[in-house]
């Protein structure tokens, strides 16, 4: 337990938090808001999935935000077009994939600083997308919702994907070589490229995989609505930033569970339901979560001058 | 050892990174001249001057944060932040405008000690502390508004500022000027600006030659959360508003200007005119497609394109001579001939 002290200080506090919310305000347990609570958030999981490898190979992509919006419209427009959900899936993995291609190549392939490059597609993407929408929604046909099942099939559906896909790079992550090459990568590039390595490769390789993982994201994303926003996806990188420094991953790459993500996605993913409970307003939902960002940041910081 | 041969002072002017992105800013309104009709107006002029006060001061105090290898992905929403809490004193807590615009300066400052605070003395990364503030200064903005507050009807002094003109030159240009100024003598004509590059370039070297470096990286964050405040100011007195979603995006647009000024993003390397000079070419470019009519987006997508190009351009030479140095190399080690030649 002591190895992992960080991952399990933020289970207890989520579990301290579940407590709370059981005395302070019931109401919070209600069976059907809560599952629809974790249909909502079980897309930025998946994302969180793969900023976690991203971060913890020493990099940073700020630009899932746009990319989501990106493959959630393209989906959208490909079902009202009568595409099959078989095949819409697939194509927005893709989509997201080749984005996330652009991103890696520039960063690994030409070495630029990824915070700077994916701020960049962040912007390009954004704004293309609002020049081809001009904010109008995709109206989608009434068979594509929920995949076509009932809702609650279709919620249980989402959520066992999103947990699925977190438990395959959990676990593949501890022994999979891959996988650990990007640990070797994040902690040490130079040593990583001696034992035999190609840390340029890794780096687009976690690249691409974020970018497959957010496709694959909107897809799941589109099914839950009638009509998909073109602004959908605005700060989802800092949801998904949040949940993995939170959870124990340290920005300076190398070190991080996916468990200490999915326990530090947990944590911020019932907070902002939790304030309402507790009648806080909604509009503090963003001071909040850059709170708790700089909250964690600074308790590593000071764990680390001692 | 012989010393390396000195270029001409001509030809070493005209490879400056300063020379060729004048050259791009002339071609720039040359050709906005001959598709918008009144694109070259001294009008037009004064108004792009007017319409880049705010993104020319962040990208200002930007410089040397960057020269530092620093980045502040906050200022944007810190001017956001500033905005609203100016508004709040002035109409909710009844100070006067001066009073109100000196308390606004002062949690500028605030602010950026926050920042300072946390990436001097903790040493955390400063890109994912002032990420952390973006979200915070945002947020804190959006509460004390509720999202939807608007602050309007402020008084025809303090609009002057912002609105008017004098002998034809947009009111907040001398503070423009003379916060331009400042920055360029700190930055290249005093000992301090000297430190910022050492830092940059190697921050333990900096501290092994005896550079303060906590202090001077501590300094650099919290003027730039004043000179923030400080475009808040000039931003509200222009639009004549106040509200909690000013300078979205501004971040963007301010590390866009100094990287395409040829400071380099890993630090060590930068120059304030070159700053003056990317700002200038967004400007116009933003300004120009609106003459040419095209759409607001695409103005966007231009700048984030011309973001990955700057970059690019920054590091292709050098990787196309370590490419070839690397296959000179290889060459040489099959044919022991090509060494002999040289």
């Amino acid at each position: 337990m002591r190895k992992n002290l960080r991952e399990w200080s933020v289970a207890i506090t989520f579990c301290v938090l579940l407590l709370f919310m059981a005395i302070a305000a019931p109401s919070f347990y209600q069976p059907q808001p809560l599952l629809s609570l974790l249909t909502r958030e079980a897309p930025a999981l998946i994302v969180a999935c793969g900023m976690a490898l991203v971060i913890i190979g020493r990099q940073i992509d700020i630009s899932v935000g746009s990319q989501f919006g990106v493959c959630g419209v393209c989906s959208a427009l490909l079902t009202a077009s009568g595409w099959p959900v078989a095949l819409v899936i697939p194509t927005s993995l893709a989509l997201g994939a080749l984005i996330g291609g652009i991103n890696g190549a520039l960063v690994a392939g030409l070495g630029l600083p990824s915070i700077v490059v994916t701020l960049a597609t962040m912007v390009t993407l954004r704004e293309g997308l609002r020049w081809a929408r001009q904010g109008e929604f995709v109206n989608l046909p009434d068979a594509a919702q929920w995949f076509g099942m009932s809702q609650s099939a279709g919620q249980w559906t989402i959520i066992a994907m999103a947990l699925l896909i977190f438990l395959a790079i959990a676990l593949k992550s501890r022994h999979l070589a891959a996988a650990r090459y990007v640990y070797a990568v994040g902690s040490d590039a130079e040593a990583a490229r001696l034992a035999g390595i190609r840390p340029a490769w890794v780096t687009f390789g976690t690249f691409v995989l974020l970018g497959a993982l957010t496709g694959l994201a909107a897809a799941l994303n589109m099914a839950q609505s009638p009509q998909v926003d073109p602004k959908s996806g605005t700060g989802l990188e800092l949801k998904a930033i949040a949940a993995v420094v939170v959870g124990g991953v340290a920005i300076s790459g190398g070190r991080g569970t996916l468990w200490g993500v999915f326990a530090g996605f947990l944590l911020l993913a019932s907070i902002t339901p939790a304030l309402t409970h507790l009648r806080v307003e909604p509009y503090w939902e963003r001071a909040i979560q850059g709170g708790i960002i700089l909250l964690a940041v600074s308790l590593e910081g000071i764990k680390k001058r001692r | 050892m012989s010393p390396p041969p000195i270029p001409s002072r001509w030809k070493a002017l005209l490879l400056r990174h300063e020379s060729i992105l004048l050259l791009v800013l002339i071609l720039e309104c040359m050709y906005f001249s001959s598709v918008g009709r009144r694109f070259a107006s001294a009008d037009n002029a004064s108004d792009i001057l007017r319409h880049s006060v705010e993104i020319g001061l962040i990208a200002l105090v930007l410089t040397p944060i960057i020269l530092t290898g620093g980045i502040d992905l906050s200022l944007g929403s810190l001017l956001g932040l500033c905005a609203v809490v100016f508004g709040t004193l002035w109409r909710d807590a009844g100070l006067s405008i001066e009073l109100a615009a000196l308390c606004t300066l002062g949690v500028g400052g605030l602010a950026g000690a926050l920042n300072a605070g946390l990436i001097a003395g903790l040493k955390l990364p400063p890109l994912i502390v002032t990420l952390g503030t973006y979200s915070l200064f945002r947020g804190l903005a959006e509460a004390m508004t509720r999202g939807v507050d608007t602050f309007t009807h402020f008084p025809e002094s303090f609009l002057f500022i912002g609105q008017e003109s004098v002998l034809g030159i947009p009111a907040q240009a001398p503070l423009f000027v003379l916060v331009a100024l400042a920055v360029w003598l700190l930055v290249h004509r005093t000992t301090f600006g000297r430190a910022l590059q050492a830092i940059g370039f190697s921050p333990e070297g900096a501290r092994y030659a005896g550079i303060p470096v906590s202090r001077r990286i501590a300094a650099v964050y919290i003027m730039a959360g004043v000179v923030a405040a400080l475009a808040a100011l000039t931003y509200t007195a222009r639009l004549g508003q106040a509200k909690a979603d000013a300078g979205t995006g501004y971040e963007l647009l301010a590390i866009t200007a100094v990287v395409l000024g040829g400071t380099s993003i890993f630090g060590g390397k930068g120059s304030v005119p070159g700053t003056l000079l990317g700002v200038a070419t967004l400007a116009v470019l933003s300004n120009g497609l609106v003459h040419a009519r095209q759409p607001r987006e695409v103005a966007g997508m231009l700048t984030g394109a011309l973001l990955l190009l700057a970059l690019s351009s920054s590091v292709l030479p050098k990787m196309f001579a370590a490419w070839r140095a690397r296959r000179h190399t290889q060459r040489s080690a099959i044919d022991p001939a090509i060494t002999e030649d040289t």
